[in-house]
Formats: C-alpha cells, sequence, structure tokens
C-alpha cells in the first residue's frame, strides 16, 4: 500500500503522566494509523489510555503530561510547493506556531461534553468564526455566509438567527453540533472526536454519527472516533484499535475484529455487549476483575491477571505485536511465533 | 439590557425604604433621646421638668414614632440632614466639605487597587507553581493577613518621618495652593494603604478563578482552534474569571463614598470616614444615621452595579 494513503502514523507513542512522585504510565506504548478518508474507532475501557493518545497527537495535554518516547507522524500537504510531506507532531513545541497551525485547520476535535466544550460569553457565531479566521483569510462577511452554511448543512435550523446565539441558547445535541461546526469550517484532513455521543440521549446519539459520517463522506475527511461503545464501532468503523491499560492490544478491520477478534481481551469485550433476542434471563458476560491502578508497573501482559487464557509465561514477559497475514496485528503471548497455540 | 437595568434600579426604592425605617427605629430604642443628646449633661439636670417639656414639644419629640420617621424621611429627600449635635453645624454642609476628599482618596485606591490586584493574580496564574507565583502568593497572603492600620504605620514611619518624603497626615499644605497636585502628596501613603488590601485579596481571587477557568473544557476547545496561548488565556480564560471577581471589586464601591475610617484615622485625612468615627464617638445621632444611610445607599448601588456588569459579562444572566 503507498505510502500516501496514510495520514496519520502513530508509532510506540509513550505519554506519562506526572502525578505527584508517581509517574502515571498513561499511554505505553501505542502503534496506529488513520488511512485517508476512512474512520479508526479506538475503544476500551475508561482509563485505558484511548483519549490520552488522541490528545497527544494533537499536543492538548495537561502540563504535567509528556510524550516521553515514540512518533507521530502526519501527512500533509506542503502549502507552498504541494507536495505531500510528512510531519513529527511529537517533536513541535506544544504551543508553537507550527503546532498551531494544524490545530484546528489540519486535525480538528470535538470533546464527549458539549454542554461545556463552548464558551458561555460568546455567540456559537463568533466561536466558530475565531476558528475559520484564525486559519484562513476571509472577510467577517463571507465568513459568517460560509458558516450559516454548514450550520444549515449540519441540520441547524434557522442558522441567520441561531448563528447570534449563546450556547445556552442550545440543547446538548444542538451544541455537539456547532463543535462540529467548529471543527470542520476549515476542512481538516482528520477529524478526532472523543466520545462526541457519550454525554447525549439515545436518539441524539445516531443523528450526531451520522452527521460525522455525512462530514466526512462530504469533506473527504478521515476520523479517529474514540468510544467504548461497541455498537457505535460496528456502525461507524472501518478500522478499530482496541485498548488496554495505555496499549493497543488489537488493531484490524472492522471485519476483522468482528467476525474474528483475537486478543482474548477482545473477545471479552465482544461477549459483554447485549445483542438483540439474548434470552430475558440469559447472563451478560462480564470481564473478571477491575482494570489495576493506573501507576502499576508490570512484568508482563497488563491483562495477564484478569484473562481465561493466561498461562504462567504471561505475567513473566512482555508480549509483543504480532501480524497475522491478512494484517491484522495482536499482541498477547498466545499468538507469537512458536507458542504452541499460535496457529489455533 | 435596558429593561433589565430599568427593573434592577426600581427595586432599589423599596430596599432602601425598609433600611432607613429599620435604622430610625433601632435608634429610637437607644436610651436616650434627641434632647439628652444635644445638651451638655450638667445642663439638662437644671432644667425643670416643664421645660424639657417644652422644649420636647418644640423639637417634635412628643409626636408618635411613624410621624416623626415620615419628618425625617421626607427632610432627608428635601436635602435637609438635621443638625449635628456635637458640632451644632448643618450636616449637609459637614458633608459637603468632606465628601469630595474622601471620594477623591478612595476613588483612586479602588481603582489602582482593582488594576494592581487583579493585573497580579493573572499574571500569578499565568505562571502557576513558578517562582513569579510563590512570589506574588506570598507577597498576598501577607496583605491579606496584616491589617491596613499596621501597613499605614509602617509607611508614615518610613515614607514620612525618616525619609521625610512624603507629610505624615492631612489633606492639604496650610495656607499653601489647594489645586491636585499639590494635594497629591498627601494621598499617597494613604492610597497606598488603602489599596494593599484589595490587591491582595482581588490577586488571591483573580488566581483561583482564573485557574479554575483554565481548567474548562471550553479551554481545550480553544486550544484545538490552534489560538496563540495569550488568546486563550485572556480572551477565553481572563473574560469567564471576571465575572465573580467584578462582584468583590463592585462590593469596595460603598467605601469609595464611606472612606475608610481606618486609613483616615491614622493619616489624620479629614474625609467622610473619620467623620463617621467621631460622631459615634461623640454619640452624635443625627450625623451617625446619616452616614449610614449614605453608606446603606451606595451599598445597595454597588450590588446593583455587580448585577449590571455581571449582566454585561455574562450573556446567561442577561437573557433570563
Amino acid at each position: 500500500m503507498a505510502e500516501q494513503d496514510y495520514i496519520l502514523k502513530v508509532n510506540d507513542l509513550k505519554t506519562y503522566f506526572k502525578v505527584g512522585k508517581k509517574t502515571v504510565r498513561a499511554v505505553n506504548g501505542v502503534t496506529f494509523d488513520v488511512k485517508r478518508g476512512k474512520t479508526l474507532c479506538i475503544v476500551g475501557e475508561s482509563g485505558c489510555g484511548k483519549s490520552v493518545s488522541a490528545h497527544s497527537v494533537m499536543q492538548l495535554l495537561p502540563v504535567n503530561g509528556k510524550i516521553v518516547d515514540g512518533s507521530v507522524e502526519l501527512m500533509t500537504k506542503d502549502p507552498e510547493t504541494g507536495e505531500m510531506r510528512t510531519i513529527r507532531l511529537d517533536q513541535l513545541p506544544r504551543s508553537g506556531k507550527e503546532m498551531r497551525q494544524i490545530r484546528g485547520k489540519e486535525i480538528a476535535m470535538i470533546f464527549q461534553d458539549p454542554m461545556s466544550s463552548l464558551n458561555p460569553v460568546y455567540t456559537v457565531g463568533s466561536q466558530i468564526m475565531e476558528n475559520l479566521r484564525n486559519h484562513e483569510k476571509i472577510s467577517r462577511k463571507e465568513g459568517r455566509e460560509k458558516i450559516i452554511k454548514l450550520l444549515a448543512e449540519l441540520g441547524i435550523p434557522n442558522p441567520e438567527i441561531r448563528y447570534d446565539q449563546y450556547p445556552h441558547e442550545f440543547s446538548g445535541g444542538m451544541k455537539q453540533r456547532i463543535m462540529i461546526a467548529i471543527a470542520m469550517i476549515c476542512n481538516p484532513t482528520m477529524l478526532i472526536a472523543d466520545e462526541p455521543t457519550t454525554a447525549l440521549d439515545v436518539t441524539i446519539q445516531a443523528q450526531i454519527l451520522d452527521l460525522i459520517r455525512k462530514m466526512q463522506r462530504e469533506h473527504g475527511t478521515s476520523v479517529i472516533l474514540i468510544t467504548h461503545n461497541m455498537g457505535i464501532v460496528a456502525e461507524i468503523a472501518d478500522e478499530v484499535a482496541v485498548m488496554y491499560m495505555g496499549r493497543v492490544v488489537e488493531f484490524g478491520t472492522l471485519k476483522q475484529i468482528f467476525t474474528n477478534p483475537l486478543h482474548p481481551y477482545t473477545k471479552a469485550l465482544m461477549r459483554s455487549v447485549p445483542v438483540l433476542g439474548m434470552k430475558k434471563d440469559e447472563e451478560l458476560a462480564t470481564i473478571e476483575g477491575s482494570t489495576p491502578d493506573a501507576s502499576t508497573v508490570f512484568n508482563g501482559c497488563e491483562f495477564a491477571d484478569r484473562c481465561e487464557f493466561a498461562t504462567p509465561e504471561c505475567s513473566k514477559r512482555f508480549p509483543v505485536d504480532t501480524v497475522m497475514e491478512d494484517g491484522h496485528r495482536v499482541r498477547c503471548l498466545l499468538f507469537e511465533e512458536g507458542h504452541p497455540n499460535a496457529e489455533s | 439590557m435596558l429593561k433589565y437595568v430599568l427593573r434592577k434600579l426600581v427595586a432599589l426604592i423599596p430596599k432602601l425604604l425598609a433600611i432607613s425605617l429599620i435604622l430610625f427605629v433601632m435608634m429610637d430604642l437607644l436610651p436616650g433621646d434627641p434632647l439628652t443628646r444635644a445638651m451638655n449633661p450638667d445642663t439638662y439636670g437644671q432644667l425643670t421638668e416643664e421645660l424639657k417639656e417644652q422644649y420636647r414639644e418644640a423639637m417634635g419629640l412628643n409626636k408618635p414614632l411613624p410621624v416623626r420617621y415620615l419628618n425625617w424621611l421626607g427632610n432627608i429627600l428635601k436635602g435637609d440632614f438635621g443638625w449635628s449635635t456635637s458640632t451644632k453645624q448643618n450636616i449637609g454642609n459637614m458633608l459637603a466639605g468632606r465628601f469630595p476628599y474622601t471620594v477623591e482618596l478612595s476613588l483612586m485606591s479602588v481603582v489602582i487597587g482593582s488594576f494592581l490586584g487583579i493585573l497580579f493574580g493573572y499574571i500569578a496564574s499565568i505562571f502557576k507553581n513558578t517562582i513569579i507565583d510563590y512570589g506574588l502568593t506570598l507577597c498576598s497572603v501577607i496583605g491579606v493577613s496584616v491589617p491596613n492600620f499596621f501597613f499605614g504605620i509602617v509607611f508614615l514611619l518610613a515614607f514620612a518621618v525618616k525619609l521625610k518624603w512624603l507629610p505624615t497626615g492631612g489633606r492639604m499644605e496650610v495656607g499653601g495652593a489647594t489645586d491636585f497636585f499639590h494635594r497629591f502628596k498627601f494621598m499617597i501613603l494613604p492610597i497606598m494603604t488603602q489599596s494593599i488590601g484589595l490587591i491582595a485579596a482581588l490577586m488571591r481571587y483573580t488566581r483561583s478563578t482564573m485557574l479554575d477557568v483554565l481548567n474548562r473544557d471550553y479551554i481545550k476547545t480553544a486550544r484545538s482552534k490552534g489560538l496563540r496561548e495569550a488568546t486563550v488565556n485572556f480572551k477565553h480564560g481572563f473574560r469567564n474569571a471576571m465575572i465573580p471577581v467584578m462582584t468583590i471589586v463592585c462590593m469596595r464601591i460603598p467605601m469609595i463614598v464611606g472612606g475608610s475610617v481606618v486609613v483616615e484615622s491614622v493619616f489624620n485625612y479629614p474625609g467622610t470616614g473619620q467623620m463617621s468615627l467621631t460622631a459615634l464617638t461623640a454619640g452624635d445621632i443625627p450625623v451617625v444615621m446619616v452616614t449610614t444611610m449614605v453608606s446603606a445607599a451606595f451599598t445597595l448601588a454597588a450590588s446593583t452595579i455587580v448585577d449590571i456588569v455581571t449582566a454585561m459579562l455574562d450573556p446567561r444572566i442577561r437573557m433570563e
């Protein structure tokens, strides 16, 4: 596959947080890539590092968080020569000019809670305009027209009037539409959506997902969607990265992950999703034990303690990524070469 | 917005009336009456009961409380504040001679204090957990915890007594020029003293609200747009942090007219604060009532200004 097909490559990314004297390894060697125009879903339970991975890409980490290792590469068109080039995002100063030109322009982001993600004291129109005029030379009048057009596309009724209203005059779903408008107004090459529907009620969730898909289709945007909801993954993903304790344990296409999950954690995750047609008294599977504390130091596989297939060797050494013939990648001893079960 | 302001202003009237009524009744409950307070106790003791009764009748003291209250209120509304029992002067004239100087002094203290307090607080929040922040925080803890008369006395000793740069007190040179520039050197130390507490308090408050606001999600949204750090901090952070801070600033407005009793005493600055203090110690009820009423009126005005300013800063309040 040609290099240009990738928009973003994250390789062995490590992001650590200093909390008091402890170091929390929130992201501990994460590798994934995003193809042009495709959707990558990052799934995992709370605290597995999926949000931090996304924030690391944007360099939007809190001050105590730091990328300590690995690389984040963004393919982008050189604004002058028009040639494709690769930028190492992890090496740019976090609030320097280059990073700021990428944020909002090349990579845009929408967040989990639309209620608190808009500044209450400015009109929604001016908050969209702010991103537009930060990256494009455009007059206020033209900008306003462009924004109103986008608001209409996003299904906001009376966009002319809504433009001059404040966030508190919008419902949660409408606010998330505004967030999408802020993100999409500069036509970014990539959109990162960090649990964009978690704070919304179910009927609105579907609408927001549809909008993200529509935007992706019309603007050719690549999407990273972070979620813990397998239903959403099934609906929207082209590729899936399953994360556990700061690592990607399995990476593959939607079909690979859903029809042939390899990693015991992914399998367990699939079993714990309720399916339509389940018997009333049928018990939903749960994963034994609980997520270890984030500052735990491991000597072997992080999932070993909760894994039903664990062998004594599992907690003694770290598994390495094994790539199957079809590109399906899993990080588990069971599939490593030379393991007796490797071909099971 | 205009409707909002008008409604707030109309709401002031009943509040002021209630305060004046409570004040009048409470002063009436104090032992003695205006006659006993107006006179030297020895003179009062020598009066015959008949004469006392005549005086009381003449002063309108025998009328029932509601009538006396309405008379007093009517006079105040007409601009007649009555007579001081201790200085025998017209209270209106007394106020007129002091009021402008107190306003001049306190207004400058509040403006300078607010500006510096908010500025230092903003700087401390931007340089959070650095030596700049620690230094400013240490200063503000000292400023908040040491009473301001102490600073006043220290400044007096240092700048007026030892260095002799500035006068020790008063309002202007006796027989000298009275224009602002000649009076200003008399105001430097009082302004420093008066604003120190405000600077310290506002600095701490601005710092903590700024830090709180900078943790909000919309700050992350602003950063995700690729805005400059200074724009994020000021346009998105500061504007929101100012909403609660303005409350503290506006609550200092009554001090502009009431004056600071402590500072005016330390620097022997003849303003309304000093006038209230003298009246209180002399048991000069008419003066105390007027100064209290004036303070109360401006306190209410201040809270109305708070409402209007926050409404200007925060669209959620503006709409209702």
